[in-house]
């Protein structure tokens, strides 16, 4: 980014080819529309070229380069009618036990991360994940999706350790029972 | 601890960031609780579907990135290193060039002091320079022929005129000679 700064296509180049995968990832994952996440990821690349002149070196380029684009993503988003204060899935009394009635793969003999989902479940988890206010969804995919820890998530959105390790929480909490609810339905 | 307290906690747990006191407090509860162990399964689950809304980059996407850019102009140009007119006149200039060297350095070669002894090496030494269209030189040409009868004359110290450098200059350059023309390149190499 710094040989970028200084005028080089190549610099800007190389970081384009390593990166640009993980931004339309991420884009994807926050707007669940291809279309939206094509147009939301060509925003991101436009910013960071457009900021590169003040790009300051104080944290991991990466952590940069993702709060770019979660703020291109949500200004995205709210452009489009998103106001990133939608009403939380989980129902008064719902999961309150702490098991949901859904069945996702992994059983007991298989480790759960490494399973093959079904189209169809990716597919429901896609729109439920959607459903996420944007916060919830930003740390949540940062952290599982992009494997940023919850002290680089919580450099990317902004807010304390603690405030990512809840979100993270209360988005699993509201997947589990908005997946249960669509597959029991 | 009750299990709706320690939820949270074994969120952390999942994604490798409790501290290492919280992490104790959860395996411990989780040793004892049935219902909190499905949790932390469905939680591992839940955590790896993100992974499965992967997405496709779109075939034109770095093209489109990239006019945008140029069209802001917040993207540098991409430098050409020899201009396109120039290309085309480079190769030629290069390999009029190469001649020149070579022909020039042929002479030299021949008309430097030439002790007797040393002139059929000198030949033997530039033949190989000289790449061979027909392999051996199985069939020789009158050029080659008349190059191999002043090979014959070389190697007779009596009959070789040592003051007689035109014989080198004949030999290795004939194409200065008025009345030859350039002789086919593999009659040197048959030498």
């Amino acid at each position: 980014m710094l040989l970028f700064r200084e005028g080089s296509r190549e610099a800007f180049e190389e970081l384009f080819s390593r990166h640009h995968r993980a931004v339309v990832r991420f884009a994807w994952r926050m707007t669940g529309d291809p279309s939206a996440a094509e147009e939301a990821a060509q925003e991101i690349f436009l910013r960071i070229a457009r900021a590169a002149p003040a790009y300051l070196p104080t944290a991991k380029f990466s952590t940069w380069m993702y709060t770019v684009a979660r703020r291109t993503t949500l200004n995205y988003l709210r452009d489009t009618k998103e106001n990133g204060e939608k009403v939380p899935i989980l129902q008064e009394g719902e999961g309150e036990d702490g098991v949901y009635p859904v069945q996702l793969p992994g059983p007991d003999d298989r480790n759960p991360e490494q399973v093959v989902w079904e189209a169809q479940l990716t597919e429901r988890f896609r729109a439920a994940l959607a459903e996420l206010p944007e916060g919830h969804r930003a740390a949540f995919v940062l952290n599982r999706g992009d494997g940023l820890s919850y002290e680089e998530v919580a450099q990317v959105l902004g807010v304390t350790v603690q405030a990512v390790k809840t979100r993270i929480f209360r988005a699993r909490e509201m997947l589990l029972s908005r997946l249960s609810k669509d597959l029991s339905a | 601890m009750d299990c709706r307290d320690i939820r949270e906690s074994i969120s952390a747990c999942v994604d490798g960031e409790a501290s290492p006191g919280e992490a104790a407090s959860v395996r411990e509860h989780l040793a004892s609780c049935e219902r909190c162990r499905v949790l932390e399964r469905q939680m591992r689950a839940v955590g790896a579907g993100v992974r499965q809304v992967r997405g496709s980059v779109p075939d034109r996407f770095r093209e489109e990135v990239f006019a945008r850019l140029e069209s802001e102009g917040a993207l540098p140009k991409r430098k050409k290193v020899v201009p396109t007119a120039w290309r085309w006149v480079a190769v030629p200039l290069a390999a009029a060039a190469g001649l020149g060297l070579f022909l020039l350095t042929s002479r030299e070669v021949v008309r430097g002091p030439a002790p007797p002894g040393s002139a059929v090496a000198r030949v033997g030494t530039s033949a190989p320079h000289v790449p061979s269209p027909q392999g051996n030189g199985s069939a020789l040409s009158s050029e080659d022929r008349e190059m191999l009868a002043m090979l014959d004359l070389l190697e007779d110290p009596v009959a070789f005129d040592t003051n007689d450098d035109a014989v080198g200059v004949d030999l290795l350059a004939p194409g200065d000679s008025a009345d030859s023309p350039d002789p086919p390149r593999g009659g040197r190499s048959g030498a």
